[in-house]
């Protein structure tokens, strides 16, 4: 019952851009569009994947942590099209370019560093993985706040006068970063 | 509180915790996409067939970017950051009457109506088919209306002293809500400057209109200058003042960051910007047809400009 709402309110934003998308609705420069959307559900997806363990003790609700997985492979989904639309649109499949972007570009290294975890984190879901990596697959999973901070500073560098929406993203992840903190401490004291 | 009421309260939070979840995915998605909220007036949208319905110029034969992609993609950062407020957020601005103040070093300083600057019925003036290129690596062809701006200034006569042309555009945050907005580190009014040379130089356009339309304000009408061989920020919109200067006047983006924004700013596809590389450029012909193609040193106008800037390159950046 829980599974399929979770899927379907996931798939949703990405059904609405690919229709946006075929009906001329994302404005005069869809490639951009595609990027920038594609982005920030990356964002948001991160911020629920992290929120759903304060949420889940809060509401007493372990359950909640079945679906994380869920939505962490989402996180990845759309991280991937953002990936993909940009080395597409932006580089036309050049690879050596791509790693002069890299090398040359800050925040085209921190993209790349938050795809990369993210997908080091995705090839790592299955439950074979769990198995084999034991007490490591924790520690490996944390990882996902580094991912939260590459995406955090990869968006603040792309503030370029208006700097609203990229600073209350920062703000949101600052948030959860310390509040895992806090717990950290508290569990280990 | 018994274990009963416990429950219930639990279960109180996981039903508005789900559908807080829910309801946030969903309405945040619906609003955004759902209307064409990311795009602007969906309904003016005409339906282009790619290469059938190619726009071309009737002066020239060159092939344009078409009317409407030129129209709702514009950078003012006056009506907002988004490419789209331009269009929409531009409903206030008033563009008559207008006055043009000249002043500085020039031997007959004065103020003039706009429809003197132009000289003679808007559809005499020259039309003009320019690439723009955008520092954001994204370009447009596109045809202005106007006259060469040393037409114009030769009517204040620069003094030998001037070194410098200022430009000012208008402050008038009550109808630019880009400039009222908080959350924007930009001064204004906007500044822009060039040296007296590419001031001069028969390439910059004094801009009253483009597609035959003066009523553009996402364009930067009822007056802008347009200087082809730069990038796009270089050319200012909304101009009301025009100051002939010996020392090298400030300009808005530089200011704000002058290791991205180059004084100069001209168009060098080998001189890396930190945040695109100048090497390509997404040509933006329609909502429905953008190209990838190699950027040209000066933006293909090196013939009529390259003898500008003798020495390094990297000094004119």
């Amino acid at each position: 019952m829980i599974r399929p709402l979770v899927h379907a309110g996931l798939a949703l934003p990405a059904l609405l851009i690919a229709l946006a998308w075929q009906r001329h609705a994302l404005g005069v420069d869809p490639q951009k569009a595609l990027i920038l959307e594609t982005g920030i559900w990356t964002f948001n997806c991160l911020l629920v994947v992290l929120l759903m363990p304060i949420v889940s003790r809060w509401a007493r609700w372990p359950a909640l942590l079945k679906y994380r997985r869920a939505v962490g492979l989402w996180t990845f989904a759309y991280t991937s099209g953002h990936f993909i639309f940009f080395l597409s649109f932006y580089l036309g499949w050049d690879f050596p370019r791509l790693a002069e972007e890299i090398a040359e570009r800050p925040y085209v290294l921190l993209g790349f560093a938050a795809w990369l975890t993210l997908a080091a984190l995705a090839m790592t879901s299955t439950r074979a993985s769990i198995r084999a990596l034991g007490k490591n697959w924790k520690r490996l999973h944390t990882g996902v706040y580094l991912a939260l901070l590459f995406a955090s500073v990869h968006y603040l560098l792309m503030i370029r006068s208006d700097w609203s929406w990229p600073v209350a993203y920062a703000a949101i992840a600052l948030f959860l970063l310390m509040a895992r903190l806090r717990r950290a401490r508290f569990m280990r004291a | 509180m018994n274990r009963v009421t416990d429950e219930k309260a639990y279960r109180r939070r996981r039903f508005i915790a789900g559908a807080l979840g829910l309801g946030a995915l969903g309405g945040f998605s619906a609003l955004r996409y759902g209307d064409g909220t990311v795009s602007a007036k969906q309904s003016e949208a005409p339906v282009v067939k790619a290469a059938s319905e190619e726009l071309v110029s009737e002066k020239t034969g060159e092939r344009l970017t078409n009317k409407y992609a030129a129209t709702h993609y514009n950078n003012a950062y006056e009506f907002g950051w988004d490419k789209n407020d331009p269009v929409e957020k531009s409903g206030l601005f008033q563009l008559r009457p207008w006055q043009v103040t000249f002043d500085g070093l020039c031997a007959k300083p004065g103020t003039f109506d706009i429809d003197d600057l132009m000289g003679m019925p808007f559809s005499h003036l020259e039309e003009r088919v320019y690439d723009f290129r955008c520092v954001e690596a994204w370009s447009m062809v596109i045809p202005y209306n106007g006259r060469p701006l040393k037409d114009i200034l030769r009517v204040v006569e620069p003094l030998g002293s001037a070194k410098y042309v200022a430009f000012t555009s208008v402050l008038r945050p009550e109808q630019m809500p880009g400039q009222a907005s908080a959350f924007s580190t930009l001064d204004w009014p906007y500044v822009e400057a060039l040296t007296i040379e590419e001031a001069m130089n028969p390439l910059t356009f004094a801009t009253f209109g483009v597609y035959g339309d003066q009523d553009l304000p996402q364009n930067g009408m009822p007056f802008r200058i347009t200087v082809p061989w730069k990038y796009g920020f270089k050319s200012p919109k909304f101009v009301v003042r025009i100051t002939l200067t010996e020392e090298r006047p400030e300009a808005t983006w530089h200011k704000e960051n002058s290791r991205e924004y180059g004084w100069y700013s001209n168009v060098y596809p080998d001189i890396s910007h930190p945040r695109w590389s100048q090497a390509t450029e997404r040509r933006i012909w329609s909502e429905t047809d953008v190209e990838r193609i190699p950027s040209r040193v000066y933006n293909g106008y090196a013939d009529e400009v390259a003898h500008l800037y003798p020495g390094d390159r990297q000094q004119y950046r």
